[in-house]
């Protein structure tokens, strides 16, 4: 799991756009011999910004391959955040990012 | 087989245009048809046709803009992939993504790892290109789309370094110059390899060759093969057997009706020299093996579609198609 993020400040205002590269495997999908191929998807994926979680998404398997999301939320120019995702098998990838 | 024929047609375009220059030149009565082909190009070049005029090194330079994979044709410059993201997103990423990853349809960049073997691979940047030449020579040559060879050479260094750090090629802190450009492995570059297998099954000749009027060209089940006029005969003799015997007609009616699908098994026709297939259909008697081939059975039309042929053409090829699993 490996997450890019790229964020703009215009008018106060931060764009963040995150992709996350990430299978998100269903558990139903079957591989060429017929067996399950095990679930692996993202749960949780957050946003910290100055100590507070202005994103906060739980997903399911209803998602995508590598999902792309994008946020705004109000900040500064050069300050930092951080964004968080764990997947159901536990593993978990983390980002801190500066405000461009 | 194609091959020859453009060469053919290379020789004669060359033989066309040599003639003034011959007549003119040299003064001398035989024409250019007398001179053996093989002769004519390896002669030198004239020096001028009497048309058009000497590029100049700056001419061509303007036309010479490749990029090979060892970094020759790259002019002086550099790029960091932060200048590159800046200029990528103002640039690029309305259609390519801001990570790469395709807005729409337009081409992905990046991603795609491991999926050339699947039943749809991602063919990126990343996952399928040799080498990273062709990532400059290509931005350099065609990109952006709406104004291509708009971008300052440096800009093509720092997209460039860009798109390698969105394969995670390079770091985020990496600058692409034009003497650390050949450094670059790209991940799928050890999976191109050099097509090993023969253009034809003939061997090459390189001295004391055949007369090559004598040489005529023999359809074979697998390959088409050129051989001497004077060994035609014995070679489709060997190709017989006792029970079949192939000629060029029924060769040809198998290469140009029937091989399509019997070659590799389209729509469950039975291949050529594999019992398997024909072990279900060899439990008929023959004449239904005629009749399914002479008005057709599921995937397989009438004649093979081939309506013009007689009736003891197809069974000719049947003939030859049964013998190539030894069943009579």
């Amino acid at each position: 799991m490996k997450i890019r993020v790229k964020a703009k400040e215009k008018n106060g205002i931060v764009a963040a756009k995150l992709l996350i590269k990430h299978p998100m495997e269903t558990g139903r999908r079957k591989d060429k011999d017929g067996n399950l191929i095990p679930s692996k998807h993202l749960t949780t994926v957050t946003l910290d910004y100055k100590g507070e979680t202005v994103f906060d998404a739980h997903m399911g398997t209803g998602v995508s391959k590598d999902p792309y999301i994008s946020i705004s939320f109000t900040g500064v120019k050069g300050e930092s955040f951080e964004v968080n995702a764990a997947d159901n098998t536990g593993e978990t990838a983390k980002k801190t990012v500066k405000i461009k | 087989m194609n091959k020859n024929k453009y060469l053919a047609i290379i020789i004669s375009s060359l033989l066309f245009a040599c003639q003034p220059y011959e007549k003119a030149e040299k003064d001398s009565e035989s024409s250019a048809e007398s001179v053996p082909t093989g002769t004519l190009i390896q002669k030198d070049m004239p020096k001028s046709f009497q048309m058009g005029d000497h590029a100049a090194q700056e001419v061509i330079a303007g036309w010479d803009i490749d990029i090979r994979p060892d970094g020759m044709g790259l002019p002086p410059g550099s790029g960091s992939v932060e200048d590159g993201e800046e200029m990528y997103e103002e640039k690029c990423a309305s259609c390519h993504g801001s990570f790469g990853e395709g807005e729409g349809s337009w081409p992905k960049l990046a991603g795609g790892e491991g999926t050339l073997t699947d039943a749809r691979p991602t063919k990126s940047v990343g996952s399928y290109w040799p080498y990273a030449s062709t990532l400059w020579d290509y931005i350099h040559r065609a990109m952006p789309f709406p104004a291509p060879q708009s971008l300052e050479d440096d800009e093509v260094y720092a997209i460039t370094a860009y798109v390698l750090y969105l394969n995670e090629i390079v770091e985020d802190d990496f600058v692409l110059t034009k003497e650390n450009f050949a450094t670059i492995k790209m991940p799928n570059q050890d999976s191109f390899y050099v097509d090993d297998r023969p253009d034809t099954s003939n061997t090459r000749c390189m001295e004391n060759c055949r007369d090559a009027t004598t040489i005529t060209e023999v359809l074979g089940p697998e390959y088409t093969v050129h051989i001497l006029e004077a060994e035609a005969e014995a070679k489709l003799k060997a190709l017989s057997s006792n029970e079949v015997k192939i000629d060029e007609t029924m060769l040809a009616n198998y290469n140009g009706a029937c091989k399509v699908c019997h070659s590799v098994g389209i729509a469950g026709a039975p291949k050529y020299g594999v019992s398997e297939d024909w072990t279900s259909r060899l439990a008929q008697s023959k004449d239904t093996i005629y009749n399914n081939a002479l008005s057709g059975l599921n995937g397989m039309p009438a004649k093979g579609g081939r309506s013009d042929l007689s009736d003891d053409a197809v069974k000719a090829v049947v003939d030859y198609m049964l013998n190539s699993v030894n069943a009579k």
